[in-house]
């Protein structure tokens, strides 16, 4: 198609979140003119996200608000090979941002650093149980980058953001109260941990009693009036219970908007263009590069903007679909094993745990924040001996109010009916009586759970939909059920419990469903390595195939680790762009051999 | 909605019972303003379902709460005409998993599934006592056939979320009305200020609700009045 070409830029962004804005940020600092195409509208913390009217449970929560649309843009699903996949015509597993600051507006603020052993996930298993210990379905395989390495971006990011939390290993000296099971931090939290409610500290109380390490979850619901690196100023949260699927007008939640785009939009070398929906990334004639986007502007008319480096920060899963319909990489195919773009697709396994208090107790819910919850650590990673567990990860267990929201939030012990007299009753009797728990369980990745293009489906653009085959991993059925006993012995032992209830939404029997909400932790697809026969883009980030293409976000997880992703993305985004700065910039070639 | 004056004069006839919100509307059988989307059998029908869905206890019913007002506004507006849906064919029956997968957008999926149920051979639900009504319910729930060419679960899955959204949502989409639902679960709405007492279990009473368009000298109008002897 006939398109209009732009001046060359030095960088031409695709997508303005976390990672987009950063790397603006970062290289217009080192004199890249940057380029950011957002494909969706302008929008400002302060005048977009203030309270009363950002409070509104149906229009965000409920009907998706911030999220983007799937009329324009959406995937196929289905379970495994053998079916046949069909659209996802209604979000609902997982919810993509749209719009300046991307998914980074309504996240819940959760900010976790990787164990170290998440990032060497295959070596650390073979190492500790021995070479045979992972059976053959599984693709797990090492990120190709260390903790120690990562370490100080994660620590800057945590600057970035404000973080409040307990140091549970400062320099390798394990602190009582913390996270012991932590890697090293090189530093505290910038910020002190959250106030916890009631039923957190009784979840804390009893864990303790129980023999095991509770200790605050790290937030990104900031806990100080606090400058950050860049010069962003942010408020103390004010736990008004509107976080997850929403933006926040108090300043208070970490988000791009104001810890990022705010202190670069004015630079001379930042340029953001609205209502750019890139379409593919087009290829030097050799193959060996990219030579910039195409994108469609607001008027429906297609440009191109050349440019000598490219960094992909869309949300994961478009990442991998700008690959495959702009033919960057090898796809993946199942048959063959071959291939890498699509592959090695994983996402989060959830369970979920009720504690339901006699009328001594009186929780709150709707005094809530998106990272207000006590965690034990005990059960994650390889926290805990696997020798005779039959499977491999773990998650953590979190007791958490982060909502109050009354459609959203209608715990009810277990035999409840659904509706009627008896329904309506025990959502009233149980509504401030409850604690919530998460298991939120890491998901390993499997030759049949993939990324390619559908056949049928295409978006509002005319390209191919992506199509997701899925299914939950009998070794995450088995972890997650295993977790969620764990969880249920500490609901069991706190105080004023009349009776607990579990989900484990991975049960054995259960296929994974598009419909009910999860996490948008969506995670592989173009995965981080040193083998390009198995990764897409080398460990600093950097495609194999095409030199000057840099890839962002959770599509570089190799499997899910127990933990939230954008901490562990956004230690690897700034791991990346210290490797451009320091080095790529000055002399554009591979940084590993393939 | 033609209702003739004095009808009202056994309360039989009306599903709403008295409550303190709806005794504030006396003059409700006088109720003629029209709905936006459905018709005044659609209302009915909707009124009796949701009624078994939320009943009347301590707390208002669904549609003395003012669902069926929010359900025929959500129907009239973006949400029924398929906002967030995408809506390219071509349309095969798919896995439970692979969720809702049917040609139509909201409206026109519980118009033509109340119609379908309408013109089988199952009692007209209208007319049904609570207790039969509450029979009705369980087997459409259990329902695994189509109506017209709406699969019974999807309408029914469908109906139940717009009931339970209405009772809970903020009054500005016309349900909740009085804060019915906010009052029975101690919900304070979207005035949300807790950073002096989130850890204080102590300090555990809700404040009162209030909306977003809270303003005490003008609460928003009452449900229209379900009568369901015209």
């Amino acid at each position: 198609m006939a398109y209009e070409t732009l001046p060359k830029t030095d960088v031409v962004i695709i997508g303005g979140g976390w990672t987009g804005l950063t790397a603006a940020y970062e290289l217009a600092h080192t004199g890249q003119r940057c380029v950011v195409l957002e494909r969706g509208q302008k929008r400002h913390s302060v005048t977009s996200f203030g309270a009363p009217e950002e409070h509104d449970e149906l229009k965000y929560a409920l009907r998706y608000g911030h999220m983007q649309d799937v009329k324009k843009e959406t995937l196929t699903f289905r379970n495994s090979r053998d079916q046949q996949a069909l659209p996802m015509r209604r979000l609902g597993s997982f919810l993509p941002g749209t719009g300046l600051g991307g998914a980074g507006i309504h996240w819940n603020g959760q900010i976790w650093r990787p164990l170290p052993s998440d990032l060497a996930m295959r070596s650390h298993y073979e190492g500790r149980y021995g070479a045979g210990f992972l059976p053959d379905d599984l693709s797990i395989q090492d990120w190709g980058v260390s903790y120690d390495e990562l370490e100080p971006h994660l620590d800057f990011f945590e600057r970035i953001c404000g973080a409040g939390g307990y140091a549970g290993n400062l320099n390798g000296a394990a602190r009582a109260g913390g996270n012991v099971f932590e890697g090293p931090r090189s530093a505290d939290y910038p910020n002190p941990a959250m106030k916890q409610p009631i039923s957190n500290t009784l979840f804390g109380q009893a864990a303790e009693r129980l023999g095991l390490n509770p200790f605050p979850m790290p937030s990104a619901n900031v806990t100080k009036a606090y400058e950050n690196p860049y010069g962003a100023q942010l408020h103390p949260c004010t736990y008004c219970g509107f976080c997850e699927r929403f933006g926040c007008g108090y300043l208070a939640k970490a988000d791009p908007i104001i810890c990022v785009y705010d202190r670069i939009k004015d630079h001379e070398n930042f340029d953001i263009r609205f209502h750019a929906q890139v379409l593919r990334v087009e290829k030097s004639s050799d193959g060996r590069t990219a030579t910039g986007v195409v994108y469609q502007d607001e008027d429906g008319s297609e440009l191109f903007q050349p440019a000598d480096t490219i960094c992909m920060s869309a949300f994961g899963l478009w990442n991998v679909h700008l690959m495959l319909v702009s033919g960057l990489g090898t796809p993946y195919d199942p048959e063959t094993r071959t291939g890498t773009v699509g592959r090695n697709y994983a996402y989060q396994t959830i369970a979920a745990v009720d504690a339901f208090f006699d009328d001594s107790v009186s929780t709150t819910p709707f005094m809530g924040a998106g990272a207000l919850g006590v965690v034990v650590d005990d059960f994650n990673g390889d926290n805990f001996d696997h020798s005779d567990l039959g499977f491999v990860g773990g998650g953590y267990i979190a007791c958490k109010q982060y909502n109050g929201r009354p459609v959203s939030y209608q715990p009810v012990p277990e035999g409840t009916p659904a509706w009627g007299g008896a329904w309506k009753h025990a959502v009233r009797e149980n509504y401030g009586h409850h604690g919530d728990m998460v298991i939120h369980g890491s998901s390993v990745s499997t030759p049949e759970n993939y990324l390619d293009l559908d056949p049928t489906w295409t978006d509002a653009y005319g390209r191919p939909l992506l199509r997701m085959t899925f299914n939950f991993p009998d070794n995450d059925r088995k972890m997650s059920d295993y977790v969620m006993n764990r969880a249920v012995e500490i609901a069991e032992e706190m105080d004023n419990v009349t009776s607990v209830s579990s989900f484990n939404l991975a049960a054995e029997g259960q296929d994974y469903s598009i419909v009910p909400y999860q996490t948008t932790h969506n995670v592989g697809g173009a995965v981080i390595g040193t083998d390009p026969q198995t990764s897409v883009v080398n460990r600093y980030g950097q495609m194999w195939d095409h030199h000057n293409v840099f890839v962002f976000g959770a599509c570089l997880f190799p499997q899910n680790l127990g933990y939230n992703p954008t901490g562990p993305l956004m230690g690897l985004a700034y791991w990346t762009l210290e490797h451009m700065k320091t080095d790529y910039l000055q002399n554009p070639r591979p940084l590993m051999d393939a | 909605m033609q209702i003739a004056p004095g009808a009202l004069a056994t309360s039989a006839g009306i599903l709403a019972a008295p409550h303190p919100a709806f005794a504030q509307h006396a003059l409700a059988q006088h109720d003629a303003r029209p709905w936006a989307f459905v018709t005044d059998d659609e209302a009915r029908w909707l009124a009796a379902l949701c009624d078994v869905f939320i009943p009347e206890d301590d707390y208002p019913s669904a549609s003395q709460a003012g669902v069926v007002d929010y359900i025929d506004l959500q129907l009239a507006t973006g949400y029924g005409r398929g906002d967030g849906l995408y809506l390219e064919g071509p349309f095969p029956a798919g896995t439970q998993q692979q969720g809702y997968q049917v040609p139509y957008p909201p409206a026109q999926l519980i118009r033509r599934g109340i119609a379908g149920i309408r013109a089988s051979d199952a009692p007209d639900l209208t007319a049904l006592d609570q207790s039969a009504r509450e029979g009705f319910v369980e087997r459409l729930s259990q329902d695994t056939g189509t109506y017209d060419d709406i699969p019974a679960k999807v309408l029914f899955d469908e109906l139940l979320g717009l009931t339970n959204q209405g009772y809970f949502t903020d009054p500005i989409y016309l349900g909740n009305y009085d804060y019915a639902g906010w009052k029975m679960v101690g919900f304070p709405g979207a005035h949300a200020y807790y950073l002096d007492r989130v850890d204080d279990p102590g300090r555990n009473a809700s404040p009162p609700p209030m909306g977003i368009a809270h303003d005490r000298a003008a609460q928003p109008r009452p449900p229209r009045a379900i009568r369901k002897d015209i």
